[in-house]
C-alpha cells in the first residue's frame, strides 16, 4: 500500500532538490519533443550545449541575455514577496527603454558620459516606475486586481513605443525602417572587450545584492515580508500597507525599466521592434525558479539565457524551431512547481502488516 | 459486559524525534461520552487524528466492532462510521450550508429533497441551522452544527470533537451540551478533547488523561472518585493552584478614558454605542460579554485600528477625537489580539522575527533607522524563551509550529517589552491549558503594577479571578460597571452578560 504523508521537516537542501527535479522533468520532456521531431535527443542537447559552452563568444551571449532577465526577474520577485503579481515587467521594460532613448536623443543629447549615463539610468528607472505605479495606485486605492492591469498595460506600452518609432521619433535618415535614430555614443554602455556584455550586467548584479540586503536587513524589507505573508498581522503592527504596495510596485517597475535601458543603451542603441521580445514575461520564470531569492535570480537568469542561446543553436545547426527553448522553459517551471510539491510530501510504502516498522524519515536532525 | 465499538491498542506515533503518542489503549463505547484531557501538546489531537484516519500510526491497531481495520484517509474512517469535527472547521465559506453538506455527503443524501433531508437530521438532534444560509453568515456555533450534521448524514457512529467549546459563546455551549446528550441517547459514541475540567465533570461518562504523549489514566467518571483538583493534577503532573495570587495594588492615574464612544464594526459585526469608562494604572478593568456583542469593534476603536463614529478618547494627558486617535502615536500601548496565529504574529516567520513585529522602531539602527537589528531581536527572543519558560528550541522556530500557549507567551513577552502604560488583552487564554493560563494571568496581574490593563474576555472565571472592575457589555452597550470587591454585584455579572437586568 502506498501512502503519502506531509513531511514534518523539509530536507536540508530542498530548494536544490526541487531545482534538480525541475531539470530532470524539463530534460525528459525535451527528449520526447526531439524524438517526435525525429531528432536524436543526444544530438540535439549536444548541439545546444556546444552552442552555449562551445566558445567564449557563445557563452558571452548567454550573459547578454541574462542581463535584462536579471532585472525583470528581480522586478517580479520583489513584487511577489508582497504577493503582488507584476505581469507587467514587459511594459515597464518598454517604458524604461522609451525614457532612456528619449533622454539620450532629445533631453541631453550632448551631455558628457559621466552625466549622461547616470541620468539615463535614473530616467529609465523612472519610466518603469511610472508605468508600474498605475496598477500600484489602482491596487492600493481601489483594490483593482494587479494581474489584469499590469498585463493589459503591457500592450498599451508596446503600442505607444511603436507609435513613437513609427511616427514622431522615427529616424529621418533611416530609409523608412521603423526605429529611432541611433543614440549618441556617450549614451552607449561600455562593453567588455570582444563581447556584447555591457555595463548593464554588473549593474544588474549590484541590484540583486542591494535588493537582497534591503529585504533581509532593512525595516522596509521586514515590513514587506510581513505584509506578503499575513496582511492582518501587518495591520495589527501598524504597517502602512497602502504605502508599501506603492513602494514595492515602484521599485519593481524601476528594476524592469532598467532592463529596457540595458537593452537600448547596451545592445540596440536605438528604440526599435526588437525591444519587447518577452524578457518581462521570462522574468516571471526567472523569479520563481530563483524561489524569489534575489541572490539566486542572476543564476536562474543565466540558466534561462543559456536555454535561449541553445535554442537558437538548434535552429542554425539542426534546422529545428528555436521555440523549442520556450517549451523547455515551460517544462522547467512546471517541473519546479511539481518538485516543490513533491518535496513537501513523502511517499512511504507500507502494507498493513508491516506497520510496526518505523517509517524512514530523512535527516531527523537539522541545525 | 458491554463491548467497546472502537478500540485502539498500543498506538504509537512519532513526528521526527518527537513522540506524540506512546503505546496508547483507548476504548469508545456506544451511548457514552469519553473525555480526553490533557495540556497543549500532550498528544490528544494526534491520537484522535489517527482514529479519524488523518494520520497513520507507526504502531498499534484499531478495532471497529471486533474487526481490525486500517484507515488510509478520513474518508475511509468515515466508511467505518468514525468522523471528527476539527477545531478549524472544514467548510467552504462562500457556499451555502446545503451545498457544503452535498459536497461531502451527496451519496448519502441521494436524489430526494436535499433541504428536507437536512432539516430532518437537524431537527432530530436539535441542530438549528438554516440550510440556505452561506457559511460566512454563520456564527461559530452554527458552523459547528453544520459539521455535526455533515457527520450524521454520513452515518457516523463515533463522533470526535476537538475542543468543541473553545470557539463557542456560553449560550452556544449549553446548546452544544444538549446536542451531545441527544447523540448519547441515540447510542452514538462521543469523544471530546478538552482541557476545561468543568465540562469534563459535567458531560463525560469516561475520562482519559494524557500527558506528554502517554495515557496517564483512563477511568469511569464517578463524581465521588475523581475531583477537579485530581484531574488538574493528573493533567499537568503537579498540583495546580487554580487561584492566582492577586496582590492588592493602589489604583493610580487615569490612563485611558472613553467618553460616549460610538462606532461600527468594519467587518459587519455588532456596533457599539455610548461607551464611557476609565482605566487607571494599577487596575485590571475587564470588559466581559458573550462574544459578538460589539467587543471586537470596540477594541478596534480603542487600539486605533478602526475609526470610531463619534465620542472622544483620552490617553495619558491628551484628548482625541476618533479621527485624531487613529493617527495619533500610540506609544506604550501594548495589545494582545484574539487571533494568535494570523494577527498577533506571522505564522510562517520565525518567532525571533515575530518578537519584533510591533517593536520595529526599537530595533531600527543605521542609515537613519532604516536598517533592522535582527541579531538583537533574536537575542531578546532567546532571552524571552528562558524567562517565560517557552517550549521552543530556538528563536529560529517557525511560529506556527508552537502550541497555542507557547505562542501566546511569545506574544505576551513581546508586548510586555514595550514598557506599556496601557495593556490591552483580548481573550488572552482562549484555548490554552491550565498552566499556560495561569502564567498568563500572573503576567497580567504583574503588569498592572505599572500599567492600566484592559481585559476583554468572555470567560467569566478569568474575569472573576483577575478584575478590579468589571464592565458588562451586551448588544454594544455597557450595562453596568461593577467593583470586583462588591460580592453582591459580582453575582449579577452572569445575568447581565445574558442581557437580563436584575
Amino acid at each position: 500500500m502506498i501512502r503519502v504523508e506531509k513531511r514534518t521537516q523539509l530536507p536540508k537542501h530542498h530548494h536544490l532538490i526541487a531545482a534538480l527535479i525541475a531539470f530532470v522533468i524539463a530534460f525528459s520532456s525535451g527528449c520526447i519533443i526531439f524524438l517526435c521531431l525525429g531528432v536524436n535527443p543526444l544530438t540535439a542537447y549536444l548541439a545546444m550545449f556546444k552552442g552555449v559552452f562551445g566558445s567564449f563568444h557563445s557563452f558571452s551571449e548567454v550573459l547578454v541575455k541574462a542581463t535584462p532577465l536579471t532585472f525583470t526577474g528581480l522586478a517580479v520577485a520583489v513584487a511577489a514577496m508582497m504577493m503582488l503579481w507584476n505581469i507587467g515587467a514587459e511594459g515597464q521594460l518598454v517604458w524604461g527603454g522609451i525614457f532612456a532613448a528619449g533622454t539620450a536623443l532629445y533631453l541631453l543629447p550632448s551631455a558628457p558620459v559621466s552625466l549622461l549615463i547616470p541620468m539615463i539610468i535614473a530616467a529609465s528607472a523612472c519610466g518603469g516606475m511610472m508605468w508600474a505605479l498605475i496598477p500600484g495606485i489602482l491596487k492600493a486605492r481601489f483594490n483593482v486586481n494587479e494581474i489584469l492591469t499590469t498585463l493589459l498595460l503591457n500592450y498599451v506600452a508596446i503600442i505607444y513605443m511603436e507609435h513613437l518609432f513609427y511616427g514622431p521619433w522615427r529616424d529621418p535618415a533611416g530609409f523608412g525602417f521603423p526605429g529611432t535614430a541611433q543614440i549618441p555614443e556617450a549614451a552607449h554602455l561600455v562593453r567588455f572587450v570582444g563581447t556584447r556584455i555591457h555595463l548593464g550586467f554588473p549593474l544588474a548584479l549590484i541590484c540583486a545584492l542591494l535588493l537582497f540586503f534591503l529585504l533581509n536587513k532593512s525595516v522596509w524589507g521586514y515590513q514587506i515580508r510581513v505584509i506578503g505573508s499575513e496582511v492582518r498581522a501587518a495591520r495589527y503592527a501598524g504597517f502602512n500597507v497602502t504605502r508599501q504596495t506603492l513602494t514595492v510596485m515602484a521599485l519593481s517597475g524601476a528594476l524592469a525599466g532598467m532592463a529596457g535601458m540595458a537593452e537600448v543603451c547596451g545592445i540596440h542603441y536605438r528604440l526599435q521592434t526588437g525591444l519587447a521580445v518577452g524578457y518581462g514575461y521570462d522574468g516571471i520564470i526567472v523569479a520563481w525558479l530563483a524561489q524569489l531569492n534575489p541572490l539566486a535570480v542572476p543564476f536562474t537568469a543565466v540558466l534561462l539565457g543559456a536555454l535561449f542561446v541553445g535554442g537558437e543553436q538548434l535552429q542554425t545547426v539542426l534546422g529545428l524551431p528555436s521555440t523549442i527553448s520556450l517549451i523547455l522553459e515551460a517544462a522547467l517551471l512546471f517541473g519546479l512547481f511539481g518538485g516543490q510539491a513533491m518535496i513537501k510530501y513523502k511517499i512511504a510504502l507500507a502494507s498493513p502488516t508491516e506497520q510496526s516498522q518505523p517509517a524512514p524519515h530523512n535527516n531527523g536532525k537539522m541545525s | 459486559m458491554i463491548k467497546p465499538v472502537v478500540s485502539l491498542r498500543g498506538i504509537s506515533k512519532n513526528f521526527g524525534s518527537v513522540i506524540a503518542n506512546h503505546d496508547i489503549d483507548f476504548d469508545i463505547y456506544g451511548g457514552r461520552v469519553h473525555a480526553l484531557l490533557g495540556e497543549n501538546g500532550a498528544g490528544k489531537s494526534t491520537l484522535m487524528s489517527i482514529l479519524a484516519g488523518r494520520y497513520k500510526p507507526d504502531n498499534g491497531s484499531i478495532t471497529v466492532c471486533g474487526s481490525t481495520v486500517s484507515f488510509s484517509s478520513p474518508a475511509s474512517a468515515l466508511e467505518h462510521g468514525i468522523g471528527m469535527v476539527y477545531q478549524r472547521f472544514m467548510l467552504i465559506e462562500s457556499m451555502s450550508v446545503a451545498e457544503n453538506l452535498l459536497l461531502s455527503a451527496h451519496e448519502k443524501i441521494g436524489q430526494g429533497d436535499t433541504y428536507q433531508r437536512i432539516r430532518e437530521t437537524a431537527e432530530q438532534y436539535g441542530l438549528d441551522v438554516d440550510p440556505c444560509k452561506h457559511i460566512f453568515e454563520l456564527s461559530m456555533g452554527e458552523r459547528q452544527r453544520v459539521e455535526i450534521i455533515k457527520l450524521l448524514l454520513l452515518d457516523a457512529q463515533i463522533l470526535i470533537f476537538d475542543e468543541p467549546t473553545a470557539v463557542l459563546t456560553p449560550p452556544e455551549i449549553d446548546a452544544f451540551f444538549s446536542v451531545i446528550d441527544k447523540l448519547r441517547n441515540d447510542n452514538k459514541g462521543i469523544v471530546f478533547i478538552t482541557h476545561k475540567l468543568e465540562e469534563v465533570l459535567k458531560l463525560a461518562d469516561d475520562i482519559s488523561v494524557m500527558r506528554k504523549g502517554r495515557l496517564i489514566i483512563s477511568t469511569k467518571a464517578d463524581k465521588k472518585q475523581i475531583s477537579k483538583r485530581q484531574l488538574a493534577r493528573l493533567m499537568v503532573g503537579r498540583d495546580v493552584v487554580l487561584q492566582v495570587d492577586k496582590e492588592p495594588v493602589e489604583p493610580g492615574d487615569t490612563i485611558l478614558s472613553l467618553e460616549s464612544l460610538c462606532g461600527d464594526s468594519s467587518v459587519g459585526g455588532t456596533s457599539f454605542k455610548d461607551i464611557s469608562f476609565d482605566v487607571k494604572r494599577g487596575e485590571i478593568f475587564s470588559i466581559v460579554g458573550v462574544a459578538g456583542n460589539g467587543q471586537s469593534a470596540l477594541v478596534a476603536a480603542i487600539t486605533g485600528l478602526d475609526e470610531a463614529r463619534s465620542g472622544q478618547l483620552s490617553y495619558l494627558e491628551n484628548t482625541y477625537s476618533p479621527r485624531e486617535w487613529v493617527n495619533a502615536s500610540k506609544d506604550h500601548i501594548a495589545y494582545v489580539p484574539e487571533d494568535r496565529y494570523h494577527t498577533a504574529c506571522v505564522g510562517t516567520m520565525s518567532i525571533g522575527d515575530n518578537s519584533g513585529l510591533t517593536r520595529l522602531s526599537s530595533y531600527s539602527t543605521g542609515l537613519g533607522g532604516m536598517l533592522l537589528d535582527r541579531q538583537r531581536m533574536f537575542d531578546d527572543c532567546a532571552a524571552a524563551i528562558k524567562t517565560f519558560n517557552i517550549k521552543a528550541e530556538s528563536p529560529d522556530d517557525t511560529a506556527q509550529t508552537l502550541s497555542g500557549g507557547n505562542l501566546q507567551k511569545v506574544i505576551l513577552a513581546r508586548e510586555l517589552s514595550r514598557e506599556p502604560k496601557l495593556f490591552i488583552a483580548e481573550q488572552p487564554t482562549q484555548g490554552l491549558d491550565i498552566s499556560a493560563t495561569e502564567e498568563i494571568w500572573q503576567a497580567l496581574l504583574d503588569c498592572r503594577k505599572d500599567a492600566a490593563v484592559l481585559l476583554v474576555t468572555g470567560d467569566l472565571k478569568e474575569v472573576l479571578s483577575l478584575s478590579d472592575r468589571i464592565g458588562v457589555i451586551f448588544n454594544g452597550q455597557i450595562l453596568e460597571i461593577i467593583d470586583a470587591r462588591d460580592a453582591d454585584a459580582v453575582g449579577r455579572v452572569g445575568l447581565l452578560m445574558a442581557g437580563v437586568m436584575p
